[in-house]
Order: C-alpha cells, then structure tokens, then sequence
C-alpha cells in the first residue's frame, strides 16, 4: 500500500486533555496514588490494540516529613494536573524528588522538567549517572537565556534501600530491577506502608468508563487467568509463549514471599488493596507464567500485530 | 591517548546519511559507547528523517541537519521506530524546529506525550510507503522489538534496513570506532558488545529461543534483498552478508549469557 505523498494523509485528533484526574489516598499523609485518565483505542503502548476504554496514568507521592519523592513523572498531557495534585498535598517548603522508574519511557520522565520548574525538586534517582541529559526534553534548557540547571542525578545500583529524608531518620525503600520487565525497570518497595510499586507490571486492571473506579479491592475483583495471559502477550511480553518462564517465576516468587504486601501499585489502570487481592494478583501472573513455560507450550515466532 | 571520533554526518548510501553522536555507559568497569543513531533519507520530492536521537543529541543532530538540509528538498517527514526515548527523545524539537513536519508511523503514546503536535501525527500500518521521489520510506515488519508498537523501517531505494534495535551492540571508543561503519570497526568483538547490550537493553532475548528471531530476520533480509542495514545502536552495515552472521552469533551469545549480577559487575560466565 502507498500512503502518499503528505497531502491526504490522515493525521490523530488531539487528545482530550481533560479526561479527569484523582487522588487516591493510600495511606493518610504518607502515600497517595496522582491519577490521570487517557483514552485506550489503540492510543497507548503499554495497552493491547484492541484494548478499549480508559486507563489512568499513576505517579505515587510519598510524603515523610520535610522531604516527599514522587515516582515517575507521568504524561505531558497531564502535567497541569499532575502539579495542581502535588501542590495541594505538600507544605511549602517541602523538598521533592523524583524517581522515574523507567528512565527510557515518556510516562516516567516527560514531566521532570515541568515539576523542577513548579517545585523545589532536589533530586533525580536514577541507575543512570547521566539521569540529567535523559529527562532534558528543551522544556527549560531551549529558553532564550536559559541558565545551565541541570536537574541533580542520586546514582542507584541495581539493587539498594533508598530514603526519603535523611538516612538516619527518614523512610526506607528497597529499590530493585524488576523481576519480570521488558526494558530497564525498577520496582520499589516500600516497608512503612507495605506497597509494592510495580510499574508497568500488574497494569491489566482497567475500565469501559473515565470514571473508573480506579482502584480495587477484593470484593471487586472478577479478573481472570485469560485476560491476565492476554494482556501479556498482546503489550511487553509477546515473547513469554514457549519461553524460560520458569526463571521469571523463581525472579517473582523471591520479591513475594520477601516482602509484607498490602498495596500493588502499578504504573497504569488500578491500584490494588488487601493482601487478599495482592494475593490473588500474583497467583494469576504466576499460573499464567506456569501455563507459557517451554515444558508446556512450544515457541514460535510471533508477528508484531496477532492478537492472542 | 583517547582518539577523536570520526567526522559525523556521514553518507553510508547515496541520499542516506547517518546523523548523531555515542552515548557513554560503563558496564562491569569498562567503557563502551553506544549510538542512539538517527538517519536522514533524501529523496528527489521530500527528506524523510528516521528517529531523532536521544534526547541529548538533538542540539548536535540539530546542527548537522543545518549544515546537511539547503540545497536538498524540503525536510516533510520524521519516521520513529517505537517510542523510547532513546529513539523519539528529539520529537518535541524536531516537530517544533520543522513546523511542516508530519510524524509517521505507530502513534501510540504521543499524542500524551507531545499534545501540542498530535494534529500532525499520521498513523501508518505494516507495508504503508511514504513517497519521497525516487524512492520511498516503507515500515516492515520488527523482527527484534523493543515494544510492541515497534515498526522497523526499509528504504525502497538503496535496500536499506533501519531495524532499530535489532543488530544493536556497543563499540570500544578507544580503539576508534566512532563513527565507523561495521566491517571498518576490525577489532570489534561483537558477541561480546552484543551480550553487553542484551543485558542491558534487551532483557526478552534471554527468556526465548532466538534461533526463531534469527531465522525470521534472515527471511526478512532475504525477502526485502536488503543491502545495507542503518541500525539506532549498531555501527551501520555496508555488507550484511560479511557481518549479519557475525551479529547472529552475538544474539546467540547474548541471549545464552546469564544476566550481570546486582552491581552490574560484568558478563556472567556461560551458564
């Protein structure tokens, strides 16, 4: 097929900006879930093609005293209400910083310019010593005049207990590389309020309505070992059909059986609360991995656009 | 004493030449540098550009384009294989820099991204040319993917391939290699640059049997009778049939090498 020449070509209509937002509060003055609706249809990468309706795009902030640490930065779209959020939830003069999860995707970094502009913003984690250059997109450094300002990069290993605040005083967190992932990811977690933040992991959870709900408890659960295996193989894991899943499984099951989870808190779609539905959660990923193991089912090459 | 890089841009087929500059990542205590190319594809109507850099490089691509662009026709579209941003990092500047730049190809995420643009974001499928007289852009399949929104690029006029992450490895900055194309970079040892790049990058390519995605990208060379390969990470390919067998074996390798430990301490011995 020829799509021509430029003339005719059909070109997206912009995307409604206002599609609504949420706090959602976790754990009172510790931890709140920021989300923002966009639109599915085929309009995000982290969703199947066929996928429809509306997800929401999560930033978690965590508050501990005079210091609070967002993790990722969420969407452009959103970045007016991102800010708003964090605004109404941290004092003045309180120091922030920011964790973009996964430092090669737009959710995790597009907005780490526009929070350095709106807040006091002291600091970068990332496993990437050169953070500063990977979340510059011109926002401030194309300025007419525009001093050199380089966001601050605090270097983490591909393992290591972090702190919000001081490491004396201040709260733990345990970042590591995601056990199952598709590029460069880190999970966190966090012991003060048992939450495992997942990033794009457990994000098959999400809705026909903007509203949502968005977030989800046990009682509201009906999901399925068969949606759970096609969203992973229609999104980042096309390639798990007849892979060493068994490996992947053994990654998983140390993080689960290590840590006290109440909280799954995804990147995308709903958060999850009550051991019970964590509990859950897992099982199916884990039954789903057992079920595309190479001793069950042969591999084969999968082209880019089957559904399955 | 460290060597100067080679002289960028460079024309590595006739109306095709390679744009940008290395990253530097230290893995296991060694340097190695890595490209986040971008491409640009002259036609006699209409330039195409093929990915836009990392976000770094767009002050550097951007002067290159400057210095390349008068007297070639008019710069109408910008081609990005899949949304990281070591691939779509420049959109935003390249969009805002070329206001009659349309963006092609798979358009998930940035609509949300970049809003201001997404009137100028055309979605293309599998097998959708872009003519640009004389020759055409066409989006092919993605044998080596690095999301599922992944389309790899083939320009109908020089056979060429632009597979993104597929044939993607590191090169030793000391021993020259900057700006080399693959079979000039003589000392380059590219299982082991290419194991380097899996653990870092391509974490998928441990958990399956690769001989599938090697078989496959050999139907799709053969069929597309590509004749040189313009990948994002690699060293250009001038002579697949010398150097694509070279690249499998690394594939191979890499994705037989266990993953680095918690440090990233160096290649894992051969499990």
């Amino acid at each position: 097929m020829n799509a021509g020449t430029g003339d005719h070509l059909a070109t997206l209509a912009a995307p409604a900006r206002e599609l609504g937002s949420a706090v959602h509060t976790l754990v009172e003055g510790r931890l709140y879930a920021l989300q923002n609706v966009f639109g599915l249809g085929g309009a995000a990468s982290a969703y199947p093609a066929n996928a429809q309706g509306y997800s929401v795009c999560n930033c978690y902030l965590l508050k501990e005293g005079d210091r609070a640490l967002l993790l990722d930065s969420g969407l452009a779209v959103h970045a007016s209400s991102l800010i708003s959020q964090i605004a109404r939830l941290i004092e003045p003069g309180t120091r922030l910083s920011v964790y973009p999860l996964r430092i090669n995707e737009f959710m995790s970094v597009s907005n780490v310019e526009a929070l350095a502009d709106a807040f006091d913003l002291e600091q970068c984690y990332s496993s990437n010593a050169d953070a500063a250059l990977w979340v510059d997109f011109g926002g401030r450094s194309d300025r007419p005049g525009a001093k050199a300002d380089p966001v601050k990069t605090t270097l983490v290993k591909r393992a290591q207990r972090l702190h919000v605040g001081d490491e004396a005083r201040g709260r733990a967190l345990e970042a590591f590389q995601a056990p199952i992932r598709l590029i460069g990811t880190r999970w966190i977690y966090d012991e003060a309020t048992r939450t495992l933040f997942t990033s794009d992991s457990f994000s098959w959870e999400w809705s026909l309505e903007a509203e949502g709900p968005w977030f989800l408890d046990g009682r509201g659960c009906s999901t399925t070992a068969a949606h759970v295996r096609s969203f992973l193989l229609n999104t980042r894991y096309w390639w798990l059909e007849g892979g060493d899943t068994a490996t992947l499984r053994k990654k998983l099951a140390v993080v689960f059986d290590k840590y006290d989870i109440e909280n799954l808190a995804p990147g995308y779609g709903r958060v999850m609360r009550g051991r019970d539905l964590v509990q859950r959660q897992y099982q199916l990923l884990d039954d789903v991995l057992a079920s595309l193991d190479r001793s069950v089912v042969q591999a084969r090459y999968v082209d880019r656009d089957e559904l399955r | 004493m460290t060597p100067p890089k080679n002289p960028m841009p460079r024309e590595i087929a006739p109306g095709l030449f390679w744009l940008g500059d290395c990253l530097e990542q230290i893995t296991g205590g060694k340097v190695y540098h890595t490209y986040n190319a971008a491409y640009l594809l002259v036609g006699t109507d209409a330039c195409a550009m093929v990915e836009t850099g990392h976000p770094k490089d767009f002050p550097l691509i951007s002067r290159q384009l400057d210095g390349l662009l008068p007297g070639l026709p008019p710069l109408k579209y910008l081609f990005v294989t899949h949304q990281e941003t070591p691939h779509s990092g420049g959109l935003g500047r390249v969009m805002h820099k070329y206001p009659d730049v349309q963006l092609v190809g798979d358009m998930c995420d940035y609509a949300l991204a970049f809003p201001q643009f997404a009137h100028r974001m055309v979605p293309l499928k599998g097998g959708d040319e872009i003519d640009l007289g004389g020759r055409a852009l066409r989006l092919v399949e993605p044998v080596i993917r690095d999301l599922r929104t992944t389309w790899w690029g083939f320009d109908t006029g020089a056979n060429v391939l632009f597979p993104a992450d597929g044939f993607a490895y590191s090169h030793y900055h000391e021993d020259g290699h900057c700006g080399l194309c693959a079979e000039e970079a003589i000392s380059l040892d590219i299982p082991e640059v290419s194991a380097v790049f899996a653990d870092r990058a391509l974490f998928w390519t441990k958990f399956t049997n690769m001989n599938l995605y090697i078989d496959r990208l050999q139907w799709l060379l053969d069929t597309l009778d590509v004749r040189a390969i313009g990948p994002t990470h690699g060293l250009p390919i001038l002579d697949p049939a010398a150097t694509v067998p070279r690249i499998k074996a690394g594939l191979l390798y890499g994705s037989a090498v266990a993953e680095m430990g918690p440090d990233a301490g160096g290649l894992a011995p051969m499990a």
